[in-house]
């Protein structure tokens, strides 16, 4: 390597000022260190709307709590200075209850707090142990869940016959529950309606799916709760806990979600409950406000650092909203994709089609998947550069030439989307996630190649962009990337620096090694 | 990187395209005066201007509403050259010569008027040339020495002397073959043959794959067969070197019958095989 000593002095100062920012921001990041490591943060807010009745009036709801997969945080409860708040506990459910003197007039209150969630799987082991004591409450027949009824107590027996495990047992009554068809319905639907009527919502298959258990003596219950998704939604949900080994495992027979709780899963209260309750006869209207948040799993934003975090770091630009946090890191990895491409053209010595091609096609393939995009990347430049082949013919001047290459290309990724969303082929709607210009570019340079150099050569330059393109999707998919880059900018200042050391490497390329084999000494060590 | 699998010796300073560019071509040509040597028709009037010898120009084509008119003042002439002036790895070169009936010939078959004239508007269109329009040139065709008819018979054998700095560094001499379709490059199946520069004598054929002491379409051994004009041809060279702006150059010379050593063209970017077909590195020539 030949460096001239400006470069010396610049390379050591971009290291440097990295080398700084990362310490002091590092240093930040692991005081702000969190136990609880969510999968998903939502904003959620409840809001009730009512009229006043003209004696006392009490709205009460279920307020969520922190458990060992949520982590709620930031609770604010605004209202009018007539209307009283207080929250406490129902059992093991925490209740918030809003009551006013006032009469006749229309109030409004809110309830708003940060949810941190994280999925969670339950091991089931093929034989459970005997239920102890003191669970007689859950396994007793309910108004609602009818343990105890004909039509119920024989689908258990049925269900049972062909099982010989405890988890065989349960995967069959969640099958039986979950196949039933899923209707909106509105009103309560219990256990035996749920049974009779072939159609439930999250209430009755809840519902059924505990009395099943129940009658066959695996203690169970109800947990209500919210499904949250970035929405302003009425709905609540309900799901089945059942009693195994000492733990209560979730059961969602609607979603389908086997011993399985989902991240976005709000858990509200335990219970055959409804999560509100108020005074009969007044007008009442409710909505949930969900907002989901993006987030960087390391960085506890509640923690003291985590502003100047965000300030000395890209973090701010997401917060803001200015830029996705998808987007930002695309930008990001966008010279750290052509660094990887100047390493393979200077140091391995392949050819690609342009520079920065394969990085562009890399991020395609994070959207249509590894194999598809693959595919359909050859397919579009094999196919562009095939039917421009009449137009080359015709000996048409290169720059019209070029705009008819890149019409076909619209008109094929066009085509192509309208055909995949016509017969529901997800795969053939992807191709607008192809960068088309530079798509364009290479099916002609590709047809060029062929004309020139053969075809053997042109394939080689094809199969050597898609080795490129490969060393990108693999650092691209590096879990944890995104994070890094986003909180540490100030690794391009290294690429910087890296890409002028590769520009003064004169070494000789691995290409060249085979190609000026006779000339060299090559042993293996 | 490989470093660390493989022991790798370069005992004859053979240089890569890293270095080929960043200590050869980048200090010693500026990119503003590439155009001179990647367009023949400015090369050939530098050429002119310092009186070395080059083919004669019969005629230059800038537009398409020229070619029937410039077409037809040339046909009193027996052979000639077509060739885009920015062109690359010898595409779109066609030799014309009249066969017995008045008719042009090419590469054996009669090529018409309009076919000649079609080929001068894809020239002139940049078909050959990666650029949207270029200019066609025609001139003489040279008769190669009768030296090389005792090598192969066939095509247009050209020399090429690497210069740097106005001094010769390396040479060869490149050949077609049977398979080469008349064209003498390495990397069209042309071969290579290695030049001893102080001696002006020929060493050893390389084909791209195997060294051999013979052209592959014969027995006769060339080891040490002496070039003619060679000490003129690096005259030549170092005079072309010298009346170009540009410090780094792969020129290319043929030997005509009657006329001796001419120059044809001149190259910013010589390849590398030069070293292969040698047997050694750029950077030991020094």
């Amino acid at each position: 390597m030949n460096v001239p000593k400006q470069y010396k002095f610049i390379l050591a100062t971009l290291g440097l000022i990295a080398l700084i920012l990362g310490v002091y921001k590092a240093n930040l990041l692991v005081n702000t260190k969190t136990t609880f490591v969510a999968d998903e943060i939502y904003q959620v807010t409840y809001r009730y709307f009512f009229k006043t009745d003209t004696s006392r009036t009490i709205i009460r709801a279920y307020l969520p709590k922190n458990n060992v997969r949520q982590e709620i945080t930031s609770q604010k409860s605004t209202l009018a200075p007539t209307i009283k708040f207080s929250s406490y506990a129902d059992g093991t459910n925490l209740r918030g209850n809003w009551t006013t003197e006032v009469n006749n007039s229309y109030e409004s209150v809110s309830y708003s707090f940060s949810f941190r969630g994280k999925e969670q799987f339950f091991g089931l082991p093929e034989n459970f142990r005997p239920v102890r004591k003191g669970m007689e409450q859950y396994l007793g027949a309910t108004k609602n869940i009818q343990v105890n009824a004909e039509p119920i107590a024989e689908l258990a027996r049925h269900l049972k016959q062909s099982t010989r495990t405890d988890k065989e047992t349960i995967q069959a009554l969640f099958a039986y529950v979950h196949q039933i068809p899923s209707a909106p319905i509105i009103t309560l639907t219990d256990a035996l309606g749920a049974l009779e009527r072939r159609e439930a919502s999250c209430n009755g298959k809840s519902r059924l799916l505990a009395a099943l258990a129940r009658h066959l003596g695996y203690p169970a219950r109800i947990k209500g709760g919210i499904v949250l998704k970035e929405s302003n939604k009425r709905t609540s949900h309900a799901w089945t806990e059942i009693f195994i080994n000492d733990d209560w495992v979730s059961f969602d027979a609607l979603n389908g979600h086997f011993a399985y709780l989902p991240a976005n899963y709000l858990e509200l209260y335990i219970g055959d409950e409804f999560l509100i309750t108020h005074t009969p006869g007044i007008q009442f209207d409710y909505s949930y406000e969900i907002s989901k948040q993006e987030f960087l799993p390391m960085l506890n934003e509640n923690a003291k650092g985590s502003q100047q975090l965000t300030a000395f770091s890209l973090w701010g630009l997401v917060k803001n909203k200015s830029i996705s946090k998808n987007n930002l890191f695309l930008l990001l990895m966008l010279p750290l994709g052509g660094l990887i491409v100047a390493l393979l053209r200077t140091i391995v010595g392949i050819r690609t089609f342009g520079v920065f091609l394969p990085v562009l096609i890399a991020f395609a393939l994070l959207e249509t998947g590894f194999l598809t995009g693959i595919v359909l990347f050859l397919f579009l430049i094999l196919f562009v550069g095939l039917i421009t082949r009449p137009f080359d013919a015709m000996g048409l001047l290169h720059t019209p030439k070029l705009v008819i290459s890149l019409t076909l290309m619209v008109l094929v990724m066009a085509l192509g989307n309208y055909l995949g969303l016509a017969f529901d082929i997800s795969w053939l709607s992807s191709l607008t996630l192809f960068p088309t210009i530079i798509l364009t570019i290479s099916a002609e340079r590709f047809s060029k190649l062929i004309v020139e150099d053969g075809f053997h050569k042109a394939t080689g330059t094809l199969l050597q962009t898609l080795l490129a393109v490969s060393v990108c999707f693999l650092l691209f998919s590096i879990k944890g990337l995104d994070i890094i880059l986003i909180l540490f900018p100030e690794v391009l200042l290294l690429v910087i620096s890296t890409a002028m050391l590769l520009g003064r490497y004169v070494g000789l390329r691995w290409s060249e090694l085979i190609r000026f084999r006779p000339l060299l000494n090559i042993k293996p060590l | 990187m490989l470093r660390n699998f493989f022991k790798v010796e370069n005992p004859k300073g053979v240089i890569g395209l890293n270095r080929r560019n960043i200590e050869f071509i980048y200090p010693n040509n500026q990119r503003k005066h590439y155009t001179l040597a990647d367009d023949k028709v400015k090369a050939k009037m530098i050429l002119h201007e310092f009186g070395i010898p080059c083919a004669r120009t019969y005629a230059v084509i800038e537009r398409i509403s020229q070619i029937k008119s410039s077409w037809s003042k040339l046909q009193s002439h027996t052979k000639l050259v077509i060739k885009p002036a920015k062109g690359s790895g010898g595409g779109g070169i066609k030799i014309l010569s009249k066969g017995r009936d008045g008719t042009w010939q090419s590469s054996g078959k009669t090529m018409t008027d309009a076919q000649i004239c079609q080929h001068i508007t894809s020239i002139i269109s940049g078909l050959f040339s990666m650029a949207s329009n270029d200019v066609c040139l025609i001139e003489e065709c040279i008769v190669p020495d009768p030296f090389f008819a005792e090598i192969y018979n066939e095509g247009v054998p050209d020399f090429r002397i690497i210069t740097l700095k106005e001094q010769p560094l390396m040479a060869m001499l490149r050949m077609p073959t049977s398979k080469s379709d008349g064209k003498a490059n390495l990397h069209q199946k042309g071969v290579g043959i290695g030049v001893d520069m102080k001696s002006g004598t020929l060493t050893q054929v390389y084909d791209g794959k195997h060294y051999s002491d013979h052209h592959p379409d014969n027995e006769n051994s060339v080891f040490g067969k002496k070039i003619p004009y060679w000490f003129t041809m690096l005259q030549l060279a170092k005079k072309t070197a010298q009346a170009f702006p540009l410090e780094y150059l792969g020129i290319d010379l043929v030997i005509d019958k009657i006329k001796g050593p001419q120059i044809m063209e001149v190259n910013v970017r010589p390849g590398l095989g030069i070293q292969l077909v040698n047997k050694c590195g750029l950077q030991r020539s020094l």
